[in-house]
């Protein structure tokens, strides 16, 4: 069920296309710089099929606001998972800070400021602060709205872990993004994100592949889908549990939290933001949350995915909008002592 | 704003700003705002991982 967000609803259409205009470029550009750091790491094909020495099983952890309220490390931890942990860069310092080193950590992004954060921006000045406040206004990790500090921290935390974290870095990535990864000697894993179908002709995804001969994996749109086609694409992990994947805010949650709360008022006004904004009743839940044209695209294009991906995919947020066929929609312990965990 | 803005200087070359009549600056704000909306990375229906090219399977 539904309701307002009339010109949310008609954004979502257009909402592939203008992804590929705004990144598409820039991806591109990003991908022919990182030409030059290719060698300090390896292709993804060397995790093609590979276990990661863990069972059958993988949970993602993306960081979307449920990821607090529902204590995924802790259950992870007390329930003894021994299937494969695959995180978002921005899920990062979340495990980290809970004494989990993930299997895997993915990144994809090409902005050139944004990103890097998740991974703790040594050259991070007030002026960017004062230029870009997405962090200090959105919803997805809290401790991220003191952004001196948690810069410090994440810097800190990456410095000590690094090492011992291995990343599937997508050519994509910003060289922020990159210098930071090698500095700190991840075990940086190289793809490149699909930006069309490789059989058309003058396909870029194509042409990006014959120049770095590196994997080319759809990404889904958002770098949570493209840990869940990780687990399953990649690792070959028949049964994968996506966490902290709400696509959509709680109820509660004032709209200036939102991503694109600034582009909502130029694009409908403050008065007219219920048209923009759409909400929905999450029926395993009983509960209303809305969402905002981009993580509904998200969450169609997951839904689609799913239909055709050679697992069984468990939806343990506990919250959001991601249900449909396809998507087992579970409690987070129900899945992890649940058959397909044993 | 040429009432106000006024320089005491003569352009070699003088500048030619064309504007769509048909666009309101509101409509180029909406533009601009529409530009940020989106994903962080593309979408292609019906794929998933691409190892090789069909060539290069052909002669594995």
């Amino acid at each position: 069920m539904q309701s307002d967000g009339e010109i949310g609803l008609k954004l979502v259409d257009g909402m592939a296309a203008i992804t590929l205009d705004r990144i598409g470029k820039e991806g591109v550009e990003n991908a022919e710089k990182n030409q030059r750091y290719i060698d300090k790491g390896k292709s993804l094909r060397n995790l093609r099929g590979n276990s990661l020495d863990k069972s059958d099983c993988a949970v993602v952890i993306a960081a979307g606001p449920s990821l607090h309220r529902v204590n995924v490390a802790t259950q992870l931890k007390s329930y003894r998972f021994d299937g494969a942990i695959v995180a978002t860069e921005s899920a990062m310092r979340y495990c980290l800070k809970q004494g989990i080193i993930p299997d895997l950590v993915v990144s994809l992004d090409p902005h050139a400021k944004r990103i890097v954060r998740w991974f703790g921006d040594p050259d991070l000045t007030v002026e960017d602060l004062k230029q870009d406040d997405y962090f200090s206004r959105q919803d997805m990790d809290q401790a991220f709205s003191d952004e001196l500090r948690a810069n410090d921290e994440m810097l800190e935390l990456l410095d000590k872990h690094g090492k011992n974290i291995r990343i599937a870095l997508a050519t994509s990535a910003s060289d922020a993004v990159v210098k930071r990864s090698l500095e700190v000697g991840m075990d940086v894993y190289w793809w490149n994100p699909m930006y069309d179908d490789p059989s058309t002709p003058n396909s870029v995804t194509m042409s990006l592949y014959k120049k770095n001969a590196l994997p080319c994996l759809n990404a889904g749109g958002n770098v949570g889908a493209a840990c869940w086609m990780m687990a399953h694409g990649v690792l070959g992990k028949r049964h994968v549990a996506v966490t902290g994947m709400d696509f959509s805010y709680y109820a509660d949650t004032p709209h200036k939290n939102t991503q694109y709360y600034y582009e909502a008022i130029a694009l409908v006004g403050e008065e007219n933001l219920e048209k923009f904004f759409i909400k929905i009743f999450n029926p395993h839940l009983n509960q209303w949350f809305y969402t905002d044209p981009a993580y509904m695209w998200y969450r169609n294009i997951f839904l689609e995915m799913a239909a055709d991906a050679e697992c069984t995919t468990y939806n343990c947020t506990e919250g959001g909008i991601l249900f449909g066929e396809n998507i087992n929609f579970v409690k987070l312990k129900e899945f992890l002592v649940g058959e397909a965990c044993r | 704003m040429a009432n106000v803005l006024k320089g005491n200087y003569t352009l070699n070359n003088p500048v030619v700003i064309e504007q769509d009549k048909d666009v309101t600056p509101e409509q180029l704000f909406e533009k601009e705002a529409l530009k940020r909306l989106g994903g962080s990375i593309a979408f292609v229906a019906k794929q998933k991982v691409m190892w090789d090219t069909p060539e290069e399977k052909e002669n594995k």
